[in-house]
């Protein structure tokens, strides 16, 4: 197996043909007066200039010899934008970036420290970038779920969680509940994706692989230990924005906080 | 048992509570009544500091509460509020809930409780959330008395019992209180109420209290 059998140049001139069907809809969407057309190709432009974006960065970073500083920086922004980005989930809560940020820097580090002692990730900016987007973002997407769930139960249970505080429980006791359901629905798209893995969709890293040319075996092998860094990793985030969210979300003086 | 003073209290940005003053004594039971939104529900959850009032003091037995570890004071000074919230489980569970936090569940004193509270036994084994709005009344008082308190503050402890047994679970409450000495602050609308049950009646109206008397000589005038 030899993966695309072509180089970048020819690959502009095969995008240029693929983009036809976006063409198409773009007309259809302007003709049919949708009012997407606009949104839609700001996207792809935004999108594809992110990613080629990052092409010629890691272009650059695999003939860098002093590779490891550029990674410890692109760390450390996968870090910040992620953390950011779930703490919009609730804007409301007044500091959630301190919960965000921890969370999923914990649920991403664990899954890259295990990758990195057990094998599956090679200390080389090839392996340590693409899966390391990989952790953040999958950590990023189930702190988010888990954050914006708990918020939703606690608003909606005030009155049991005041009622649990009235009989003696402490805060970590009356959120306790809640904090299971923000963590079990947070993880339920990727329990389902498992569950499907191979028959609905060949998820990402494996479709990579074997576009890449790789044994489908092998594809399949590191697409199992992809998805137990996401799995393991998230549940830590989860648990992680859950136990840091109580704080947040009490006083003190173990009362529900005014702007809950 | 416990005094108020001074106390202050707003709420999105309006004042619920003003300078309140109000002292209730160990072993009776006072009725807090006035018209809704008048700042009796905000005083109660001031008390067993669900709420941390913007002025005055409160003292529980002589302390301030605010020097009271607030799951501590909440195990002294339990609120039932109106709405009675069941937890998943049987009757049984959610009687048990408090003092099993606390790793001190008695089976007796929990069925005990749970008889108190007026529930028949046939219910100890049921799910909480199929029962009836008075039965579930029943069940958040039994809730309450499980963790042996010293001061019982009811708000509207009737709302939601079918009348014909408003009567019953008032007698419960009363006889409760009588047998184990127990302080109750009992927030009624309701006067007739007011009247059967408690020994002092406090007037609050507009976050402001205005009479406190014995409730055979209270002026029920002012009250609404």
């Amino acid at each position: 197996m030899t993966g695309i059998p072509y180089d970048w140049l020819e690959g502009l001139l095969v995008l240029l043909g693929a983009s036809v069907l976006l063409v198409l809809v773009v007309v259809i969407s302007v003709i049919k007066n949708m009012g997407i057309a606009r949104e839609m190709l700001l996207a792809v432009l935004k999108g594809g200039g992110q990613l080629l974006a990052i092409a010629l960065f890691l272009t650059f970073l695999f003939g860098f010899d002093q590779w490891y500083f550029l990674i410890w920086l692109l760390l450390g922004t996968m870090v910040a934008v992620s953390g950011h980005t779930a703490a919009r989930r609730a804007a409301d809560m007044p500091g959630a970036f301190q919960v965000t940020t921890p969370a999923i820097l914990a649920g991403a580090a664990a899954a890259l420290v295990v990758l990195a002692f057990s094998r599956a990730m090679p200390l080389h900016p090839q392996f340590i970038v693409p899966l390391a987007g990989m952790a953040f973002g999958n950590s990023m997407k189930i702190c988010s779920l888990s954050l914006e769930r708990l918020m939703r139960e606690v608003r909606a249970n005030r009155t049991a969680i005041e009622t649990a505080l009235s009989l003696g429980a402490t805060s970590r006791q009356a959120l306790e509940e809640y904090g299971k359901i923000s963590v079990k629905a947070s993880l339920i798209p990727t329990i389902d994706s498992l569950k499907t893995l191979g028959i609905i969709f060949i998820p990402g890293a494996m479709a990579g692989l074997l576009i890449a040319g790789t044994d489908p075996l092998v594809a399949a092998e590191y697409q199992i230990i992809v998805y137990l860094m996401i799995v393991g990793g998230g549940i830590i985030s989860s648990l992680l924005a859950s136990t840091l969210s109580r704080p947040k979300l009490f006083t003190a003086a173990e009362q529900l906080q005014p702007w809950v | 048992m416990v005094t108020v003073t001074g106390l202050s209290k707003s709420l999105d940005g309006r004042q619920v509570l003003r300078s309140i003053d109000l002292d209730v004594r160990r072993g009776e039971i006072m009725a807090l009544v006035g018209p809704s939104g008048g700042g009796k529900s905000t005083l109660l959850r001031c008390l067993n500091r669900l709420l941390e009032p913007d002025e005055g003091t409160i003292t529980f037995q002589g302390t301030d509460i605010r020097d009271v570890p607030p799951v501590t004071l909440r195990r002294s000074l339990v609120l039932v509020p109106q709405e009675s919230v069941m937890f998943p489980g049987t009757v049984y569970a959610n009687v048990a809930y408090g003092p099993a936090l606390q790793g001190t569940a008695d089976h007796e004193h929990v069925v005990r409780c749970i008889a108190d509270a007026g529930l028949p036994s046939s219910l100890v084994h049921r799910p909480a959330d199929k029962l009836s709005g008075g039965e579930k009344r029943r069940v958040a008082l039994a809730r309450a008395l499980a963790l042996r308190p010293d001061v019982l503050l009811l708000d509207e402890p009737t709302a939601g019992v079918d009348p014909k047994n408003v009567e019953t679970v008032e007698q419960h409450i009363v006889e409760f209180s009588r047998s184990r000495g127990l302080t109750v602050l009992w927030v009624t609308h309701d006067v007739s109420q007011a009247k059967r049950v408690s020994h002092r009646t406090a007037g609050l109206r507009d976050g402001t209290v205005g009479e406190i008397n014995a409730t055979d000589s209270f002026n029920w005038e002012g009250v609404y």
